[in-house]
């Protein structure tokens, strides 16, 4: 049988040696930061704490990279639970916003971020479920 | 939609995964169109046909109420 390179696995591997080597960097990088972030004039401090968006930008070239390489049902499966989780933060947000103030307190940034994720996850099992 | 992928797999005596690296994709994706779960692109239904040399209309069987790609 000819020996043939299958392109969607090829995108599998660049992703997990692409992504893990991204999240490495982040840790070394947020930990530099916070272990500097006192030492730094008050004028290099915003800029020591927004280092670590750097690999976070690599970890979402990552991202992309596999999204366009990957197989057209798996390409599917990511954009369609991406489009799930961002509607499904959206109205946890409106949600929130609308009880925000007198009822519940202002909510930290991290939360969408957390909460898009959480979304993404679940998105993803349940929409890869459904071509199982 | 509707195919033989299984039937003929069989008969070429491939695995999925060998199919899916002849094509060019995911195990899971042939998965889901031996299921009839997803119906591919002309693309990938064209590869899949010259593996098992034969035309797209002999491995793929379109269905006018067809409502399975998902």
């Amino acid at each position: 049988m000819e020996e043939t390179i299958n392109p969607t696995r090829q995108a599998v591997h660049r992703y997990f040696w692409e992504f893990g080597v991204s999240i490495c960097a982040y840790v070394v990088v947020i930990a530099l930061s916070r272990n500097y972030y006192n030492d730094v004039p008050i004028q290099c401090k915003a800029l020591l704490a927004l280092l670590p968006v750097i690999p976070v930008g690599f970890v979402f070239a990552a991202i992309v990279r596999f999204i366009l390489s990957t197989d057209e049902l798996q390409r599917r499966i990511i954009v369609n639970s991406l489009a799930l989780a961002g509607g499904a933060t959206a109205l946890l947000a409106i949600t929130y916003g609308l009880l925000e103030g007198d009822i519940l307190p202002p909510p930290s940034a991290w939360w969408t971020y957390v909460t898009f994720m959480a979304s993404w996850l679940i998105a993803g099992l349940c929409v890869r479920r459904h071509y199982q | 939609m509707k195919n033989h992928l299984r039937v003929l797999r069989a008969e070429f005596n491939l695995s999925q995964a060998e199919l899916a690296d002849r094509v060019g994709v995911a195990r899971q994706t042939i998965i889901a169109l031996e299921a009839g779960k997803y119906a591919p692109s002309l693309p990938l239904a064209f590869k899949l046909s010259m593996v098992f040399d034969k035309p797209v209309e002999a491995v793929f069987i379109p269905e006018s109420s067809d409502s399975s790609d998902g």
